[in-house]
């Protein structure tokens, strides 16, 4: 637990110093201010927090328990594998927005970040977090189910993961980037993620669009889920424990 | 000698190993490569957003990453499997090197071939082509030596540092959480000058963890602003000599982990 705040408290310190560093001999950038940069960096680090628990040390990945052989267990209690994934997800994103609340209230009291605008952005950005976070718990079970269907995953769970942070905004926020770097993102669930709720909470989404924001959120939100729901079906006929 | 061909002839098993299943090989190799192209898409955002970085222009920014890819390839190549050796550990298969008679160390590091370290030299050498085709600096005989002192100078500093941790493994296992927490800090502020941080901040990343003698000094030197550092001109032009240094005292940390070693079941 010290680690994870040591860890924390310094990413913040350094994220917010380098925006504010950056924006040194520069006004307004890509249509954000520095307050509005340096908040929404600030914020996407907390936010990366909400699903951080190492499951590799705790030997709870998918990958690990195909690896072991542990992963016939899912299939074998009486609670089904996709209900047990769902809610071992939940308790994780629990654990984590305790995390990252906490780590908001301190930043908004230092002043690091700024507050939102008003109660109402404050509410939509709130409905916004929890869509981007339902899509994120798709986009890394899809990552997975991978598991089920190739012996060895691990290059391409790093790529997806590399995409995710990239076009989510995790690096840089996305207004930075060129044109046709955002439009591609706009065809990607990534940006619902992460870039869509930080966006309407610094005001680079107006209100006026936040209705087209969450709407998209939730369009992927359903295709995922299908899909999802789909994978774990055609997962099940395909187990292989390689250590059982 | 022996130990030499051994070694060579391990890690040609290794990479035939690697082989076996040509996708994921692939994709190991293509990782590489997207990760580091990742230091490049954040470089090029904030150059291109911003009116250079600290004082530096553009060409000189960028000769910052491109040596610091380049000493992370290298380490990934060379010295890499110290990273994430908690899960060798926690896994009990440290305990089989430790009867073998060749050293421990030589036998991590010849545990697995680094197919990502293809990608991330390929670019890491692209990255150092194109800073060097962008500098106006003067190539002479002596900055051409310095900078490849410089290059494995930063190698064995990151070596040293995860060397550090590796130590700590064998003792925590769980201590691979500061390895990774350390790659994200080296990915994300050892690209950039880092005089546009706070001097605390800045003093914490260069005396807390030394990162900035990774590829920021080295690359104020060669560039010309080895007096606005923030520390003495002498101790950014000596990087490369700490860096050795230090990969000496993490070496001899390692000898002494290891004979504390007791094991993560008693």
């Amino acid at each position: 637990m010290t680690a994870a705040l040591l860890r924390l408290t310094v990413q913040v310190v350094l994220v917010a110093s380098l925006w504010h560093g950056l924006y040194a001999g520069t006004g307004t950038t890509a249509g954000l201010s520095r307050d509005q940069a340096v908040t929404y960096a600030v914020l996407a680090v907390l936010a990366s927090r909400l699903r951080e628990l190492d499951q590799y040390t705790g030997r709870d990945t998918v990958i690990q328990h195909m690896h072991f052989g542990t992963i016939v267990y899912w299939y074998l209690r009486p609670l089904p594998p996709r209900r047990y994934y769902a809610l071992r997800a939940l308790g994780e994103q629990l654990y984590g927005f305790a995390w990252a609340a906490v780590g908001y209230a301190v930043c908004l009291a230092a002043g690091v970040v700024r507050p939102p605008a008003s109660a109402a952005v404050a509410a939509v950005f709130a409905l916004s977090l929890l869509l981007g976070q339902w899509i994120l718990y798709y986009v890394l079970l899809a990552i997975d189910q991978l598991c089920f269907f190739t012996l060895r995953n691990n290059a391409a769970m790093l790529i997806l993961l590399f995409a995710q942070n990239l076009l989510s905004g995790v690096y840089a926020p996305l207004w930075f980037f060129p044109d046709w770097f955002v439009t591609l993102s706009g065809f990607l669930p990534f940006q619902a993620t992460l870039s869509v709720p930080l966006s309407l909470y610094v005001g680079r989404i107006p209100l006026s669009g936040a209705v087209a924001a969450l709407s998209l959120q939730a369009v992927w939100v359903v295709v995922l889920a299908l899909f999802t729901r789909l994978v774990w079906r055609r997962a099940a006929r395909q187990v292989i424990s390689q250590g059982g | 000698m022996r130990t030499v061909r051994l070694a060579w002839r391990i890690t040609r098993l290794n990479f035939r190993a690697q082989l076996e299943y040509r996708s994921e090989f692939l994709m190991m190799v293509a990782i590489g490569a997207v990760w580091q192209v990742s230091v490049i898409v954040f470089a090029t955002v904030l150059l291109t957003r911003f009116t250079g970085m600290g004082g530096w222009d553009s060409s000189d920014v960028l000769l910052i990453p491109a040596t610091r890819m380049l000493a992370h390839g290298l380490f990934v190549l060379f010295l890499g499997r110290m990273h994430g050796i908690g899960y060798f550990i926690q896994e009990g298969r440290i305990d089989t090197c430790l009867v073998r008679p060749m050293p421990v160390h030589l036998q991590v590091q010849l545990r697995a071939f680094p197919t990502n370290a293809l990608g991330d030299l390929t670019v890491a050498v692209g990255l150092m082509a194109g800073a060097l085709g962008r500098s106006g600096l003067d190539w002479t005989a002596g900055r051409v030596s310095y900078l490849v002192v410089a290059v494995l100078g930063g190698m064995l500093l990151e070596a040293a540092l995860f060397t550090v941790v590796a130590s700590a493994a064998l003792r925590f296992p769980a201590a691979d959480y500061w390895g990774s927490w350390l790659e994200e800090l080296l990915g994300t502020f050892g690209s950039y000058p880092l005089n546009v941080l706070p001097k605390a901040v800045g003093g914490f990343l260069t005396y807390g963890l030394p990162l900035a003698f990774v590829a920021y000094f080295p690359a104020a030197v060669l560039t010309g602003h080895g007096e606005g550092t923030g520390v003495p001109y002498w101790l950014a032009a000596a990087s490369p000599l700490l860096g050795l240094l230090a990969y000496v005292g993490s070496r001899l940390l390692w000898r002494w982990s290891l004979r504390h070693y007791t094991g993560v079941n008693g």
